[in-house]
């Protein structure tokens, strides 16, 4: 494809740093654990390759060309949805009681910011993919805060690798949202410029991902002091049971009362 | 640039602080569940609050301007000063023990009520903001008796709250319990 030489560099950069998370990936067997992330990056890998294959079939750039890249971006944002839910799913799997809460809260969180992205929007038909795009980032985004935000206040331990992985998908989503808005307010005239400043921000998270898979020692390493042992439950069940036995007492102490007046 | 545009960076940028603020590690606490049971069963600081009341009254320093001890009202009303503000700390301390309870409970409860925590968090904002509120308060001079009221009652609230769920669980584990006892009966009966 006869493009400045400027704009093959960092799709490249992205493709070996690809190549180079999912070699990672692979040696430290976490595949397995992430199976969702794993194939986020395959999808990333393919759509490149189609995207760069429609832009060489049909260049100069034509419709056929944008509507293989915008198909294969809403294939990549389903598979990113996977990923960041699979790590909400590790993040609160040992804790039901919050699994359960946090879910109600974020989906209805997610649909209101989904619905309030749509509606803000302006309603021209070429403008449509893109802000339905920002929308779905914008949910992605804030998604992904909730859970940070849930995590924090419950104090709930988090791998490293979790924490990198969902830092990285989230800012990649706050930069397209800024790109979008920016791209809808200068009516893609400034698109290679702006293309150019979310591939940087998809290498940034890309770093970001390799460190954390690089540094991955144990697939799961959570203190063990924050989960429940079956010891300490049993030291809860009988202590509970004491204090029933008390608030039993106590009752009937009161009916026993009740009965003398 | 569109209002709309603004809103949907605005927002973005709110998202990244938010995000910055949510990532750092939490405050390492390791609570156990006897902490849990050893906070409810201990006596609380906020029953307290009538002699904390009654010494913040400006009767005796009141009495004492008027018959000329000056310098003693001054000292006696730095004293006891002093000493609200770090009964207000102890309380505090108090609020954050439970809170970090109520988390733990959170932590090891299998179903959470959704209203339950909404309270509950709505309840630390309003004890955090009243609490920085009425150490201003003091500092400056002035008189908190119904803030220090409020702070107690809210206290307490998070205290009662604790004493139901801890009740409700403890339920829950006594039906496990019985149940097999429940199937050996039965068991026993058809015999």
């Amino acid at each position: 494809m006869p493009q400045p030489f400027l704009h093959d560099i960092p799709s490249a950069l992205a493709a070996l740093l690809e190549a180079v998370l999912l070699f990672y990936l692979i040696r430290r067997k976490l595949v397995r654990l992430y199976p969702a992330f794993f194939l986020y990056i395959v999808t990333v890998i393919l759509q490149s390759c189609l995207w760069h294959a429609a832009a060489w079939y049909w260049y100069p750039l034509q419709l056929q060309a944008w509507t293989i890249y915008w198909s294969s971006q809403a294939v990549v944002i389903f598979t990113r949805w996977l990923a960041i839910t699979e790590i909400a799913r590790h993040v609160l799997a040992d804790y039901s009681g919050i699994r359960r809460m946090a879910t109600r809260i974020l989906f209805v969180v997610g649909t209101c910011v989904l619905l309030y992205a749509l509606l803000v929007s302006r309603y021209i038909w070429t403008l449509m993919v893109l802000n339905a795009d920002r929308a779905v980032e914008l949910c992605i985004a804030t998604l992904v805060v909730g859970m940070f935000l849930f995590a924090r206040y419950y104090r709930l331990p988090m791998l490293d690798l979790e924490r990198q992985l969902a830092i990285g998908f989230c800012l990649y989503s706050c930069a397209w949202v800024i790109n979008d808005s920016i791209l809808e307010h200068w009516h893609g005239t400034h698109w290679d410029f702006l293309n150019y400043v979310n591939i940087l921000a998809f290498l940034a998270s890309l770093l970001l991902w390799i460190g954390a898979v690089r540094g991955a020692q144990q697939p799961r390493n959570l203190p063990v002091s924050e989960r429940l042992s079956p010891e300490s439950y049993g030291e809860l069940s009988a202590k509970l049971n004491s204090r029933l036995l008390l608030l039993n007492n106590r009752l009937d102490h009161m009916f026993r009362s009740g009965d003398s007046r | 640039m569109s209002i709309p545009i603004l809103l949907f960076l605005t927002f973005t940028l709110l998202l990244v602080l938010a995000l910055a603020w949510a990532v750092r590690p939490p405050k390492k606490i390791v609570l156990s569940v006897d902490d849990l049971f050893n906070a409810l069963s201990e006596r609380r600081h906020y029953a307290r609050l009538p002699q904390i009341l009654q010494s913040l009254r400006e009767d005796d320093s009141g009495f004492l301007s008027r018959s000329g001890h000056q310098a003693l009202a001054r000292q006696l009303r730095r004293d006891r000063k002093r000493i609200a503000l770090s009964y207000l700390n102890y309380l505090e301390q108090e609020y954050q023990l439970l809170l970090e309870l109520s988390r733990l409970l959170v932590k090891i409860a299998p179903e959470v009520s959704l209203m339950d925590e909404f309270q509950r968090f709505r309840l630390n904002v309003r004890f955090v903001l009243c609490c920085r509120y009425l150490r201003w308060k003091l500092r400056l001079g002035l008189q908190p008796w119904t803030s220090f009221t409020t702070l107690s009652d809210m206290e307490g609230n998070m205290t009662l709250q604790l004493e139901m769920a801890t009740t409700q669980i403890g339920e829950r584990a006594a039906i496990a319990a019985d149940f097999p006892l429940f199937l050996e009966d039965r068991r026993r009966h058809s015999e």
